[in-house]
């Protein structure tokens, strides 16, 4: 028997014939199939930029306003079941759920192209008080690069607490580190971060990016 | 008088700067090898170190994340309260011989600083029989906690004891409590909110003490210990008491109250058994246990109203489907983290459904007028004899209307159900003997 770390039931994980047929480790699963329902992946028919989910493969109305070429694809939808794991997980500040998505990030991350993995940064405070940095919590070892940082000057209302039209107007919040550009330039950059809500906050990031010599940016969000 | 009072009896994770006689410790204390959390005194796990090295407490986060970083408040209870005229009671209404006597007991137990336990039948009265020695406790300064490990309990209570005891300053507490927590004489609150007090309480009274979490949970014994001051007691109130608290009566570690008779002086109804041999499957053809169909089919044309439950939430959508197909229309189900729970049993209590679909978090706490009840699968391990008791005890509230039916559909002749009948039946006996009618 496992523990969920979610809802801390102890429950029995579901083996399948091919696990066994694989002939490797069976992976542990951190979340009970109860809990794993409460969160809903995207399926093949989403916005073919943003990644988010509807009924057909056309280019989303958001999308069509920003009038650019971003390539952003997301794991889950964000919906009432992953409201409540981020609420839990980032602003309740439990590290531990970390756990819960790591698998499923893993099998996103490993059907993206791309050399070099940049997670989206949290500014000094938020590392004071939170104690971790969302995003990087769902990696389990894929090599990454922190190039960029949240500028000294950013000071500024969290992004779920704006309006969108505020969220649209928010400044560029993120500056390159010290030598980024020596490890981006002409590199194909995949950013990572956890919520894609208006896709400012990824569109400064890849602005930052293009900027560092990069000759490709894409993202992928944990939600959409 | 400033907000300081917000740290009296309080243990906060944010400084009042300034505060008189502030005291202060850390949150996650080092004990050797071993980190400990400070508010509910579990241990951190070794993996659950945050990557900028600080520990945090998962089992108390719901109260707000607690980090070895973080430090906690105090200012020691002051009692820092107006004087109140009769102990701000405002009832008017007249206790029973019986419970007149009960009453007198708790308040003779509690006035020595004994711990002790209220054993009284469901529908005994049992928040009445509390309140002449609450009266007396608020006005001799006492400060006083009425907690309860159900919310629900806490949201029926509230408001009776804000009408009783209009002359006290109350505030209630609970996981997303719309008012923000005062400083005040009487507090109402779950156990768990009693883990952000620390000695404030001359008296705390434990509502539904046997009910979960609190039964299993050593986090929240902790929380009403700690809660309560040094020389301070506490009250448990149950129908039915757990196997530890009678294992201390006997020991004499536990004075205690007994109080068989239900207010209206009749005897409790009994469970009727019904087997209804392999109703899962039956169910799974779209069938009722043929006796509970007809059972259920007469309290719906009869208009009363009824509670059926069922063991867990994955059958609240098939049995619901299955009585609709009966054509019994009007009903509702409900679960624990239905999020208009509140809101449905407030509208069956007026009457704006026929029946509610439902799980053990109906058990107690709650009342309805003239209600019939129907348990399906009641030898199910999750109706605890304790719970089926409970359940029962949902009937025959009514001075006016003391009867009342409980049907316990069972596959198989379960240990539990027996004890949950042998144990109505000795309460009426005992209670016959008190003068208690049959219904
Ligand atoms: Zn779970
Ligand atoms: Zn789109
Ligand atoms: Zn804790």
């Amino acid at each position: 028997m496992l523990t969920c770390v979610w809802c801390g039931r102890a429950f029995a994980p579901a083996i399948t014939v091919t696990m066994i047929w694989q002939w490797r480790p069976l992976p542990q699963p951190a979340l009970c199939k109860t809990c794993r329902d409460r969160l809903t992946p995207i399926s093949p028919q989403h916005c073919p930029q943003c990644g988010r989910q509807q009924t057909t493969v056309e280019v989303c109305r958001d999308c069509r306003r920003w009038q650019d070429s971003l390539y952003n694809r997301a794991v889950y939808r964000y919906d009432a079941g992953m409201k409540a794991y981020m609420q839990q997980y980032k602003f309740q500040g439990d590290y531990r759920l970390r756990l819960g998505l790591q698998a499923a990030l893993r099998t996103a991350l490993d059907r993206m192209d791309y050399d070099i993995l940049v997670p989206i940064p949290i500014d000094e405070r938020t590392w004071q008080t939170r104690g971790f940095n969302q995003v990087t919590g769902w990696l389990t070892g894929q090599h990454f690069q922190q190039a960029l940082a949240v500028t000294a000057t950013h000071k500024d209302r969290p992004q779920s607490a704006k309006t969108r039209q505020e969220r649209l107007l928010t400044p560029q919040p993120f500056e390159l580190v010290t030598g980024a550009s020596d490890l981006l330039v002409n590199q194909r950059v995949l950013l990572l971060d956890d919520v894609y809500t208006t896709g400012r906050t990824l569109r400064h990031a890849a602005q930052q990016i293009y900027l560092g010599g990069a000759k490709a940016v894409t993202s992928l969000t944990l939600a959409r | 008088m400033t907000a300081f009072s917000d740290l009296f009896g309080r243990r906060s994770p944010v400084p009042l700067p300034g505060a008189p006689g502030m005291v202060t410790s850390h949150a996650i204390a080092a004990v050797g090898q071993r980190w400990q959390c400070q508010r509910c005194n579990q241990w951190i796990a070794a993996t659950d170190r945050l990557p900028n090295g600080d520990w945090y407490c998962r089992t108390c986060l719901q109260l707000g994340r607690l980090t070895s970083r973080d430090r906690l408040y105090t200012i020691p209870e002051p009692n820092r309260f107006a004087r109140l005229v009769a102990g701000g009671l405002t009832w008017h209404g007249q206790l029973s011989p019986l419970q007149m006597q009960a009453a007198q007991a708790v308040r003779k137990h509690a006035l020595g600083g004994q711990r002790q336990l209220l054993w009284a039948v469901t529908g005994a009265g049992k928040t009445e029989i509390v309140y002449p020695a609450l009266a007396d406790a608020l006005a001799r300064g006492w400060r006083v906690a009425w907690v309860s490990p159900r919310i629900d309990v806490c949201l029926e209570l509230a408001p009776r004891l804000q009408r009783d005891f209009g002359g006290v300053e109350q505030c209630v507490l609970y996981g997303g409590q719309p008012v923000p927590y005062h400083y005040c004489q009487l507090t109402i609150c779950t156990t768990h909110q009693l883990l952000r007090f620390d000695q404030a309480f001359d008296w705390i009274i434990v509502d539904e003490v046997d009910a979960f979490p609190l039964a299993t949970s050593p986090m929240l014994q902790v929380a009403i210990d700690r809660a309560q001051k040094a020389q301070g007691s506490c009250l448990y109130l149950t129908a039915t008491p757990g196997e530890r608290l009678q294992r201390e009566i006997k020991q004499r570690k536990l004075a205690v109250t007994y109080l068989p008779l239900r207010y209206h002086g009749y005897l409790l109804p009994r469970l009727q058994l019904k087997i209804s041999w392999r109703w899962r499957q039956q169910l799974r053809r779209g069938r009722l246990p043929a006796g509970l169909q007809r059972q259920l089919r007469l309290w719906w044309t009869t208009r009363r109203p009824f509670l059926v439950f069922v063991p867990h939430v994955a059958d609240l959508p098939v049995v619901m489907a299955v009585l609709m197909q009966a054509g019994l229309s009007g009903g509702t189900t409900v679960h624990a983290a239905d999020p208009d729970r509140q809101a449905k049993v407030q509208a069956f209590r007026e009457g704006h459904y026929h029946f509610l679909l439902t799980t053990t978090i109906l058990e107690r706490g709650v009342t309805f007028p003239k209600v019939a009840v129907a348990i399906l699968g009641a030898d199910d391990p999750v109706f605890s004899t304790a719970a089926l008791v409970q359940i029962a005890g949902r009937v025959g509230r009514l001075a006016s209307d003391p009867g009342g039916q409980v049907l316990a559909c069972c596959h198989s002749n379960a240990r539990h159900v027996q004890r949950a009948r042998a144990m109505i039946t000795r309460l009426n006996r005992q209670g016959r003997r008190q003068g208690g009618r049959p219904c």
